[in-house]
């Protein structure tokens, strides 16, 4: 092997050593440390001119009662099952969304394909946080959205959606969207046309040659589109902060508080990694979905 | 099976299948099909020729049920089937593409269409494996379609389309996937199982060996009409048009002014050249016509034959050699190139003639066609 070869090997590993695995290694040495009253808050920090006797001091001091109070606090459990239950259900309302746009979009005349394209697409040429701070303006008390239907005498009083879970999943699902859309749409351009002729011709009708063949075929699609959804939703941050109240349990909205409202750092590390195990099962799960996509393509 | 006369649409008693009446398909201002009438007999195995763009494609999907006539009904088995839509038709295609469902392996392919119907589960999985025996493919019955080659796929393709035992199958292009080799062993087994199942086959190609070989009729098609409708010798014998003998097979096309005389014909086609002689097809034909002959019915020698009395003298111009054949154009004193074709009995070293000989070109009175122009 030329050295050609090994070079552009070794970029994609440099660069995950670099920006994932070492800063892992730091929050994770972090979560068995102790909190300290010092900066950086936490002990102990290693000193390398004590040389051997300090190394092995350094790591007698290391420890894994943090984890163990994480068990003990059912707060975080409790934020871990929510932030699961949020990100699953607002997974299944994208999907529930997105499919049809997916299949609307894939169906629809040629020349229309760029600009519907275009139209999911659009939302991310502004920044999420004005995103979710116009989703306020749109969802609070005299909100657009209760203004509006106050006008059509739908409701006699506002609804109280801001600060409440809905609002969470409102947000998540508006966000996310996207992300599942596309790669249903990816997969439903690709379906050949002449497979629900033939279903046809062998008996099936218009909706069970959908369930028979456009829904198994675009599984691939349907797989990473929950998994795009999911992944990002399950540590999502801002948006239970900024919509969500008190009663959200979310774990990206501990992890925030206990390194910052607690400056409790090695217990907001503890929580980073248990999240990260969390997460490492669909990231794997999804990286296997598209590898079978990539083989299925050749 | 009951014995069916060989040629029903010879006999005014038989009962067509498949009618097409009157039918017209427009798309837009486009006309694909135009005012088209057909009858198509049980047990045939009818060939649609033509051109891409000729409608034929068309016709076939009108008869799957996937097009709708604009006007004009088609009828099959005497009920016009306009409004069946194509999952209630007893009508099965096998696409171009094959359109094998990916996700599904051989055999569950071959079942989709069996666990549509209402055929009892243990009947599907033997009725499968006779589809499979019939197209010799058992032993990749859980393979996925991607894990077999284009042959077996076009196989499957097959066996799809007729596990439900449809009383008409289309196929549209079948073979035009294989190789040469594949397509000529593969339409000779075409054959074979339509006369052992018995189905009405509905075959659509441009490719014309194709439909020679496989059809016992053929329909040529040009731009949304029937050309000629006729068994694929009297389709090659006896073309009924210019267009047809063209499309088919290669032909001399000579026009000139024809005088009769009883049943012999004299077209004079060229000043200072003798006239052509043939024999008359059909009555009334006087004036401007169409002398149609077929390259390889024009014998090429040196010497004036006597036997004749189509003798032309000319140029070697051109020769294409093909191995078993040669076709040598030859160029009249008026211009007119005429292919002769003359097979390769003797070795290349011995052959007569070469470019810029002088020779005779000749055929007999019969030879020829005469059309009108």
């Amino acid at each position: 092997m030329n050295f050609r070869r090994i070079f552009l090997f070794s970029i994609p590993y440099v660069w995950l050593l670099a920006l994932f695995l070492a800063p892992f290694l730091i929050v994770f040495k972090i979560s068995l440390s102790d909190i300290a009253l010092a900066i950086p808050p936490y002990t102990p920090t290693l000193d390398l001119s004590g040389g051997w006797v300090a190394f092995k001091d350094f790591f007698s001091q290391l420890d894994f009662e943090n984890f163990t109070f994480l068990a003990s606090d059912s707060l975080y459990w409790k934020s871990y099952l929510s932030s699961v239950q949020i990100a699953l259900i607002s997974t299944f309302i994208c999907l529930m969304i997105g499919f049809p746009i997916a299949y609307g979009m894939a169906n629809a005349p040629q020349e229309w394909q760029p600009t519907l394209m275009l139209l999911v697409i659009l939302p991310f040429w502004t920044s999420f946080l004005i995103r979710v701070y116009s989703l306020i303006g749109i969802l609070s008390q005299d909100g657009i959205l209760n203004q509006f239907l106050l006008w059509l005498s739908i409701i006699g009083e506002p609804l109280v959606i801001l600060n409440t879970n809905w609002a969470v999943y409102i947000g998540i699902v508006y966000t996310y969207c996207p992300f599942m859309i596309l790669p249903i749409y990816a997969t439903l351009t690709k379906l050949d046309a002449s497979l629900l002729e033939a279903a046809e011709d062998l008996g099936c009708s218009r909706t069970s040659a959908f369930w028979q063949i456009t829904v198994p075929l675009s599984k691939s699609g349907i797989i990473a589109g929950c998994f795009l959804v999911f992944i990002p939703a399950l540590g999502e941050f801002v948006i239970p902060s900024l919509l969500g109240g008190s009663g959200t349990l979310m774990i990206g909205k501990v992890l925030f508080e206990e390194f910052f409202a607690n400056r409790d750092w090695p217990v907001a590390g503890a929580v980073a990694v248990i999240l990260l195990l969390i997460l490492i099962i669909p990231i794997v799960l999804y990286q296997r979905n598209e590898q079978k996509m990539m083989e299925a393509e050749k | 099976m009951p014995e069916t006369t060989p040629d029903p649409w010879n006999d005014p008693t038989a009962k067509p299948l498949i009618q097409f009446k009157n039918v017209t398909k427009r798309f837009g201002n486009f006309t694909a099909i135009e005012d088209l009438n057909i009858d198509i007999y049980e047990k045939e195995f009818f060939a649609l020729l033509g051109p891409s763009g000729c409608g034929k494609t068309t016709m076939m999907r009108m008869l799957a049920g996937f097009e709708t006539p604009t006007s004009g009904t088609i009828l099959l088995d005497g009920q016009d089937i306009s409004p069946i839509p194509p999952n209630k038709r007893s009508v099965n295609m096998m696409f171009q593409s094959y359109a094998l469902f990916p996700h599904l392996t051989v055999f569950d392919n071959i079942a989709f269409g069996l666990k549509r119907s209402n055929m009892p589960k243990g009947q599907i999985a033997d009725r499968v494996l006779e589809m499979l025996r019939l197209v010799q493919i058992e032993k990749f019955a859980n393979r996925k379609p991607e894990q077999i080659s284009g042959g077996q796929r076009q196989r499957v393709a097959l066996a799809r389309a007729l596990a439900k035992a449809p009383k008409l199958l289309l196929l549209d292009e079948p073979l035009s996937a294989l190789d040469k080799k594949l397509r000529q062993e593969t339409q000779f087994e075409l054959m074979d199982i339509q006369e052992k199942t018995g189905t009405t086959f509905v075959i659509v190609t441009h490719d014309q060996e194709e439909a020679m070989t496989v059809a016992s009729r053929v329909a040529v098609m040009d731009h949304g009409k029937l050309k000629q409708v006729d068994t694929p010798d009297r389709i090659y014998e006896a073309p009924n048009s210019a267009y047809v003998a063209d499309f088919i097979g290669e032909v001399n096309i000579i026009e000139g002014r024809s005088t009769t005389q009883g049943d012999t014909v004299s077209i004079a086609w060229a000043e200072g050249q003798p006239e052509i002689i043939g024999t008359l097809s059909k009555p009334g034909l006087e004036g401007n016509v169409t002398f149609l002959i077929r390259p390889e019915k024009i014998a090429i020698s040196a010497e004036k034959p006597t036997d004749r009395r189509n003798t032309f003298q000319g140029k070697v111009v051109d020769i294409a050699y093909l191995g078993n054949l040669s076709t040598y154009y030859v160029q009249m004193p008026n211009g007119q190139m005429i292919k002769a074709q003359a097979a390769n009995s003797r070795r290349r070293s011995s052959r007569p003639f070469t470019w810029e000989d002088t020779v005779w070109l000749s055929w007999t009175d019969t030879a020829g066609i005469i059309l009108d122009r």
